[in-house]
């Protein structure tokens, strides 16, 4: 296989997985949910995306759409689940990601059923060769990116950002100041599916396919490890996981022919390793917490400095 | 049901769920498949082995790994997702030791028919293991100092600790019967359908069903629970098909039971055993 081809293909791959690490570490790292069904949001990207190309709808319509009714699916979910504790939280967005997998694995009118149905490609140009393809895709996947990016940016650091915070320290102080929770941690939910929705929706056009098997419970577990490893609360450091992850698995695919064992499996035993070494020795993940930046903030440091320079 | 006791056990002890439950049921299937089918030491053996080795892996796990992380203060979404690392860690393990191909039981069963109904020799030594185990643990949890010591750190961990009871060793003890119940109910689900390494992941939902329906950590709401549980999907199935749906579909009925559960009351149906 051309190399290049496949040094362009991971850096697509980790564009696409970045929008997801960032939509979770919205949920999991500032608001503190535990989102185990984070694969759910990105199927329904994934084949709103499919779905409507398939009626001729162009391609930015099919991902804002994706990411709408990911949205849609993400505030039916949290509706009933987020007032629950942590734990039921978890289970049950974990048994919805399972049941929405089934749905379209069993219903084969939807999309195909098991066998799924092939995807158009967002941009095709007439006669381009591969590479360019997948140039024009990482324009395409970057520039999502570059979006999502600076929405998540902007929340953690505005008023909102340290609502949601707060509340995920401390509920019931949240709650006391006036801050419904609900409403909060509902909002951020919807905001988190609707990025994976649109990751979804690149993802499929970027394969040409989609299918249920692409859906499996391990896709939101990469996904965890990529926050976590990365640090939880800290946007680049979800950037910095999704760059690891991926490159970690592309390198155990690469070096195939020299294991002993399957990489497949080597890969997720790695994963798991790795996953209890970070919660044991550096939980809060590579990068820490992004401090919050504020106007006020900014201007007692200057204040502060000031005084200093007089002083002396 | 029995991988369910387990799971329900556990998490009420530990206060986390622990996802790797499933891969302690196909770790338990694939040790019973090893003794009883490639050693050719029958089923009996099998059950006992695999009880015992899963058992002391289900130690071995808590003690290695949940509760060194629970003094170190991890909170208990760590604790879940740390479970689900090892559950990775297992059931790739798995695997890459006995392959991603589904294998089978070769030990055949007597099969003789009830009115409309079939009935083999595996279903009746499945109702007899579980009846009894379900007996032994009622004696032990009813009767011995251990058993109402697990109950008493279920129902209030800080007044069992304060009645001087040795809160660690009650939970390893619990993991160890957690782990071999899952086991058995792994070799009895593998020799029911066949063994791959997803085994456990399979029926992992309808399990969570089976332990928040009959109230995390408490026993008899678990064994009620399953038979509701069980009995819902059974007749869902035919319900199913009768709606022309796919049968699939089976897992969620468990699921909606799950959802109904945790919005209607959380606590399940222990409210009905607070004095049992």
């Amino acid at each position: 296989m051309d190399p290049l081809l496949y040094g362009l293909d991971l850096v697509v791959f980790i564009g696409i997985f970045g929008i997801v690490a960032l939509s979770l570490n919205l949920e999991f790292g500032f608001a503190g949910l535990a989102n185990f069904g984070k694969v759910a949001f990105f199927l329904v990207g994934a084949y709103t995306y499919a779905l409507l190309s398939q009626i001729g709808v162009p391609f930015s319509l099919c991902l804002i759409a994706g990411a709408l009714i990911s949205a849609l699916f993400g505030l039916l979910v949290a509706l009933p689940t987020l007032k629950l504790r942590l734990d039921y939280l978890a289970i049950s967005v974990l048994a919805f990601g399972e049941i929405l997998r089934l749905i379209v694995k069993s219903e084969s009118w939807i999309a195909g059923g098991d066998w799924g149905i092939s995807v158009a490609p967002a941009i095709s140009i007439a006669g381009a060769s591969p590479r360019v393809g997948v140039l024009v895709n990482i324009g395409l996947v970057y520039f999502c990116l570059l979006i999502c990016f600076v929405i998540a940016q902007l929340l953690a650091n505005s008023p909102y950002g340290r609502v949601v915070r707060a509340i995920r320290e401390d509920e019931i102080a949240a709650e006391a100041l006036g801050k419904d929770r609900a409403k909060y941690k509902a909002q951020i939910f919807m905001i988190g599916s609707a990025m994976a929705g649109v990751a979804g929706g690149l993802y499929v056009q970027y394969l040409h396919y989609v299918l249920p098997g692409m859906f499996m419970p391990m896709v939101t577990f990469t996904v965890w490890i990529m926050v976590l490893l990365g640090g939880p609360a800290n946007n680049w450091g979800a950037l910095l996981g999704a760059v690891l992850v991926e490159l970690f698995k592309y390198g155990t695919n690469l070096a195939k022919p020299i294991l002993p064992i399957d990489p497949v499996n080597l890969q997720y035993i790695l994963f798991g390793a790795l996953i209890i070494l970070v919660l044991f020795y550096r939980p809060q993940g590579l990068l820490k917490e992004s401090p919050i930046k504020t106007k006020a903030l900014e201007l007692a440091r200057y204040g502060r400095t000031v005084a200093k320079n007089k002083g002396s | 049901m029995l991988g369910a006791v387990g799971l329900s056990l556990t998490y009420g002890l530990s206060g986390f769920p622990n996802f790797a439950h499933a891969e302690f049921i196909t770790l338990g299937a694939f040790i019973g498949y090893a003794v009883a089918d490639q050693l050719g030491l029958g089923l009996p053996a099998a059950l006992v082995v695999a009880f015992l080795v899963t058992g002391v892996v289900g130690f071995l796990c808590y003690r290695g790994i949940f509760q060194p992380l629970a003094k170190r203060g991890a909170t208990i979404i760590h604790l879940m997702v740390a479970s689900i690392a090892l559950g990775f860690i297992l059931r790739h393990s798995i695997g890459a030791i006995w392959s991603w191909r589904p294998l089978y039981f070769t030990t055949s069963w007597p099969a003789f028919d009830l009115g409309p109904i079939r009935v083999t020799g595996l279903w009746l030594l499945l109702i007899f293991v579980a009846v009894a185990l379900a007996f032994v643990m009622h004696l032990i949890l009813t009767k011995t100092k251990i058993g109402k010591a697990i109950r008493a750190t279920s129902s209030n961990p800080e007044l069992a600790l304060a009645s001087g009871i040795n809160i660690d060793r009650v939970i390893w003890i619990t993991w160890f019967v957690g782990g071999g119940l899952a086991a058995i109910a792994g070799i009895f689900r593998a020799a029911d359908t066949q063994i791959w390494p997803m085994t456990g992941w399979d029926i992992i939902l309808p399990m969570f069903a089976v332990a928040i329906l009959g109230g995390i950590g408490n026993f008899y709401g678990a064994i009620v629970a399953a038979l509701i549980v069980g009995l819902a999907e059974n007749i869902g199935v035919v319900a199913l098909a009768a709606l022309g749906l796919s049968t699939s579909y089976r897992i969620g009925i468990a699921f909606v039971i799950l959802i109904v559960t945790l919005i209607i009351k959380p606590q399940g149906l222990a409210m009905l055993f607070r004095r049992a």
